[in-house]
Parts: C-alpha cells; structure tokens; sequence
C-alpha cells in the first residue's frame, strides 16, 4: 500500500518509491532516495517533524518535506 | 602543502584537525559544531603542512552559510589535497561528496571514520576493494580512538586526481571478475 | 568530467553494492533509548527533565562558590584591605578603581561590600572572578556533557514545533543555547540556519532575549527570587517577537531537515578540553571588557554625564517603564556593562516588580560590546535592522510588562 511519509504510522516499514523533484536533492544527502527501506519512528504533536531511519541512520524531517515523500509501506 | 579536511557534518573533521594539529578545535556529537573554518600545522616527513578543518558540508551545491564557507574554502585552494572523511555508517552519502570532489579534479585520500559505529549497525566495507574501484587510498579510522591516523598520514602522498571514466569502468570490472569467479566456482 | 546527480547516485548505488554489506539490523539498548528520547510521550517529559536538572545544577553550584566562599573573600578581605592601603580616598581614582562610596550624602562614606563599591578592583574583579566564573564553568561543563552524548539533535526535535511558529526550526536550539553561555559563539552559530530571514530572526531575538552566562550568573546572585519572573518575561518576549519578526521578515523559513547521531559515550579528556577552551575564550573576552566597561562607567559618574542623562530621562523610565528614578543611572550604564548594572539595580530599593522590570530592561538592552562586534562582522545592514528591532521591542515590550503589573495591580 502506498502512502506518504507524513501519513505513516509508528513503527511502519517500507520502500520509498517516490520524491518530489524539488526535494531529491536534499533529502538524498541524508540517505533518503528512491528504493531504499525506511522505518517511520516517530512524529511529534502539532504539525511537528517526521523521525525516520534509513539504513541504520536517524534523520528528522519537516512535515511538509515528508508529505513529498511517496513510501510503499510493507508492514 | 596544504590539506583539506572535508565531509558531511559530525563525521568527525574536527577530531582528525586535533589528533593531526594538536589543537583543542571544539567537537561534539551534533551535526555544524564548525561553521567557519580553522587551519593548523604538522610535520610530513620534514615538511610543514598546513591543515583546514573545513565546516561539514552535504555537497558542493551549499545549502546554508556553513557550507558557503566550506565549498569556497575548496575553491579558493586549487593546489589542495583533500582528506574526505566519510561516516562508515552512512558510507553511500559520504562517497556522493567525496565522488563531487574527485569530478573537480582535487587528489584526494578517504577516511572511513567511525568503523566501530557502522560495526554496531552490522555495516561491513570492503575498503580494500574500495581502494581498488576508486583509485585512491582507503583508511579505516576510528578517530576519537585514534586508530588509523598514522596510516592515513603515511598514505597521504599517495592521493592523486582520478580520473572518473577510470572508476565506472573499475566498478564495472570488478563485478565481471566478481560473477566470473562465482561462475568459475559453481562450475 | 561531471557526471549528473542522478549518474553520481547510479555509480554509487553501484560501488556500494561490490564493497558494503548490510548485515540484519539489530536493535541495541542505544537505540532504544534513542527513540525514548524523541518520541513525544516519553521525549518531552525526559526534555523537562534534563532541563531543569541543568538549572538547579547550576543554580546550587554557582551559589555555593561565589556565596559560599567568592562573597566572604572578596566582602570580609580583599574591600577592606584595599579600601586601606589604596591612596587618595575620596578622590576621582579611588572612587573609579576601588570605591566610589557613598559620595551623594555629602560625607564619604565606605562601601561594605563589592556589589555597592563599584571599583574596578573590587566590583569589576569580584564581578569577574566570584560570580562570572563559576557560572560560566559549571554551564559549559553541562553543556559539553550534552553536546557530547548527542543530546542535542534530540532536543531540536522536540522543539521543533515551537520554533517553527517563530521562523526558525529545531536545529535553532543550537544558538540559543550556545548564546545562554556566550551571545558572541551563538551569534556565530546562526550559520546553520539555511535563509537569510532565519538568520536575521535568530541573530535578533538572541541579542535581545537571550541572557548570558555573564548576566544570568549575577541575576541568580543578587535576585534569585525574582529569576523565574525575569526568565518567563524573556522567553515570552522571544517567542511573542519571534513570531511577530517571522511575519514582517520577507524571506523563507524553510523547514527542518537534520541527522539525528546515535548516542555516544563521552570522552572525558575532550570534555575537559573543551570546557576549558570555552571557559578561557570567555575570560579573554569578558575580563577587559567587564574592567574597562566599570572603568569607563566609573569615569561617567564621576564627570556626572550619567546623572545627566538620567535626570533628562527619568520620566521615561518612571512613567512608562514604571520604575523609580534611582534606576536610571544603572539603566543608562547597561549600555556598557549590563552584569555591573545588574549588581547596581540590586542596591537600590524598590518593590519586587519595580526590580523584575529594571533587569529584564537590562536584558534586552543593547547588546554587549563583544556580540555587537560579531553582529557587525556577520553583515552591517543586518547589525542595523537588529538595532531598529531592538529599539522598538526595549520601548514596548518595557512599557507592556509596566501594563500588565498595573493589571496584575503589583506595579
């Protein structure tokens, strides 16, 4: 099933699949491109960023950037 | 001579700069402690080198005024050699930057910092073959340990330009020999 | 030859594949603790926590050696013996380098201790020495430790939220607490911040609101009833024209985009390094400016340029800042030394909101001469624009808080 990143729940795994162009760049510095695994760890409360890993390595993400993020969630 | 220490932020630059100086630069365990940068001085075999602790940078395309400071540092020092050092636990995006620099043609040496955090995480690198695909030295260091260091200075004077064909083409070969030994073993 | 980003990842993805071998991932304890401390349900509450472990830590540390030993050396020993054996009491040298005294009630009369001499030698030493300093190495020690586990970047995260409202993002955690030990390293610090408008925002609100170790040190020393007032005003003040800057500010505030290292055990060797490093850094900047900032207010006293201009200004601060007349000169000599003027403001009398009122004015005053010489370095239209802001928040924000202690009928 396909989801945002933003609408991920906790502890949800899966393949990105897609990244809004504008984005690719940044987020690929941090490990986050299409066909890697990722595991959503947490959000924080009122619109507050995305904690997710990827390949072992933490990163934090606005909401916003996460809502271009396209995930093939497996579990 | 004059060396660059380069990489993304809190992979360590800083650490090299003081067990490589002597100097107190400040380190800690969150990513933009350097924002500006800091040279230093050591000996290489008689020679007096000057070393810059170059604030992290995610790529040559500079995203914020830290960076700014760091891809004009390296543009400013054409006859630079760069240390590029690489979190091992995260080695794909440390080789993104290290990869640009070679593009632009500066010599280059890479240290695989932190093999004791990728060793917790089950990351194993092959830094031999590494060594061979890319054409340049790879060293293993743990550097707030100090393991590593004298390696990576001795090789030092092996970093050269590289020529980026050169490194499709050796990633390409060794997964031929790779498949032909496998072939070779099943048969 | 340059290959095009996504021909660079290609390459990679290919090297990666023939040199690294990603083995099961297993969960340690790190981890685990790790998560604890991002996830909001535990993360915020642990965020409390440690915060406020920091502040009483601090609090009973300093105030142990500056009251417990750097008042009674400085009181009982070093005032008397120098208010003995320095010729020419009474004088315009004696009143600028160890006591000024009680001039005004026509007889001269000694100081009893060094928060009322106002020497360069006394005040400006004992300022210096009893008080800056313990606050100063206690508040880098605690920050080495967190910097160094990896505390930080957690921190950001759970801040985030807030700090977005205002323009900034988590990672401005970072600046505003290097600024709470020194605003001249946190000025440098708003590098990390991606657009101008962020940097402009954060450079503002820590010039404003953002106490140092300095002035915190003597707050908790002459006023430390009065501390959790003056801090809630300030904070207040950062988010309420935070968020006011954010929307006057053209520019983008783009959003939070961070690495979160996992934990690491701190090297005691580097923490030592480096409370070191920042505890000198700071007394080679703070100690000549702390005595030739008192020298320089000692001299204006005494050529009556700072009564002068208190006179001329004491019905701003009386009728729209609510404080008494007597602040004035303190007020007027924050410009240069705000600690001093801290110390100054404590030996007058006045009711305890009259006080709250005068040293969170001290606060937000101008910036110390040190920070304003970063600021200018960080670009002078920038350096302008803060001043202009500052100009405007000192007047209403002074006068709002003399409104709502009319409300509260405690003004």
């Amino acid at each position: 099933m396909k989801k945002k990143l933003s609408e991920m729940d906790y502890a949800e795994q899966g393949t990105v699949t897609g990244i809004e162009k504008d984005l690719q760049k940044r987020v690929a510095g941090m490990g986050i491109r299409v066909g890697k695994k990722l595991r959503m760890v947490t959000r924080q409360p009122i619109k507050g960023p995305v904690d997710v890993v990827v390949e072992g390595a933490e990163t934090s993400l606005g909401l916003d950037m996460a809502g271009k993020i396209v995930v093939e969630v497996t579990k | 001579m004059k060396i660059l220490l380069m990489g993304h932020p809190n992979v360590g630059k800083s650490v090299f700069f003081n067990r490589l100086t002597g100097a107190n630069v400040t380190e800690s365990n969150y990513p933009g402690t350097t924002v500006d940068y800091t040279k230093g001085w050591m000996k290489i075999e008689g020679e007096d080198v000057e070393i810059v602790d170059v604030p992290g940078t995610f790529s040559l395309d500079p995203k914020d005024k830290a960076e700014e400071v760091a891809v004009a540092m390296l543009h400013e020092s054409r006859d630079a050699k760069v240390i590029a050092v690489i979190d091992a636990s995260k080695i794909e995006r440390g080789l993104y930057l290290a990869m640009e620099i070679i593009e632009e043609g500066y010599p280059i040496v890479i240290a695989l910092n932190m093999r004791d955090v990728a060793e917790d995480k089950n990351i194993v690198i092959d830094a031999d073959r590494l060594e061979r695909i890319l054409g340049i030295p790879v060293v293993s260091t743990v550097a707030i340990a100090g393991e590593g260091i004298k390696e990576l200075v001795s090789r030092l004077k092996e970093a050269k330009p590289v020529n980026v064909d050169d490194i499709i083409a050796n990633a390409a070969n060794t997964s031929d020999t790779e498949s032909a030994a496998d072939a070779g073993g099943a048969a | 030859m340059k290959l095009s980003t996504g021909e660079r990842w290609d390459l990679i993805d290919k090297i990666s594949k023939e040199t690294v071998t990603f083995g099961a991932y297993k969960h340690t304890l790190k981890d685990a603790i790790g998560e604890l401390t991002v996830k909001p349900m535990t993360g915020i509450p642990v965020a409390i926590a440690i915060m406020y472990g920091f502040w009483s830590v601090f609090g009973s540390f300093a105030g142990f050696f500056t009251d417990g030993f750097f008042v009674r050396l400085f009181d009982a020993y070093w005032l008397p013996w120098l208010q003995e054996v320095f010729p020419g009491q009474g004088g315009w040298i004696y009143a600028i380098m160890v006591d000024a005294g009680g001039i005004e009630s026509g007889e001269f009369v000694l100081s009893s201790n060094c928060l009322e001499s106002f020497g360069v030698l006394t005040s400006g030493l004992f300022v210096a020495i009893g008080v800056v300093l313990p606050a100063i190495i206690i508040f880098y020690l605690m920050l080495a430790l967190l910097e160094d586990i990896g505390y930080m970047p957690r921190l950001a995260v759970l801040l985030d939220t807030v700090l977005h409202r205002v323009g900034l993002h988590g990672y401005a955690i970072v600046p505003t607490i290097l600024s709470l030990g020194c605003n001249v390293p946190g000025v440098t610090a708003t590098r990390i911040l991606e657009t101008k408008k962020q940097r402009f925002i954060m450079m503002t609100l820590l010039a404003i609101f953002i106490p140092c170790g300095a002035q915190i040190g003597i707050m908790q020393d002459v006023v430390p009833d009065l501390m959790g007032w003056i801090l809630l005003y300030l904070i207040i003040g950062y988010f309420v024209f935070g968020y006011i800057l954010n929307k006057i500010v053209p520019g983008k505030a783009p959003e939070f985009l961070i690495d979160v290292p996992p934990y690491r055990r701190p090297l005691l060797s580097n923490i030592g390094k480096k409370v070191g490093g920042r505890v000198k850094g700071f007394f080679v900047v703070a100690i000549p400016f702390v005595l030739l900032g008192c020298a320089i207010v000692g001299v204006l006293y005494q050529l009556g340029v700072i009564r002068f201009l208190g006179d001329a200004l004491a019905p701003v601060f009386v009728g729209w800042f609510g404080v008494p007349k007597e602040t004035a000169g303190p007020l007027i000599a924050a410009f240069l030394r705000k600690d001093l003027a801290v110390a100054q403001l404590s030996a007058i009398t006045m009711t305890p909101y009259q006080m709250i009122t005068a040293v969170v004015l001290v606060s937000i005053y101008f910036p110390c001469v040190a920070t304003f010489a970063m600021m200018l370095k960080e670009g002078w239209k920038e350096l302008l624009g803060a001043l202009a802001v500052l100009s405007v928040v000192v007047f209403t924000y002074g006068g709002l808080i003399h409104l709502i202690g009319i409300l509260l009928g405690v003004a």
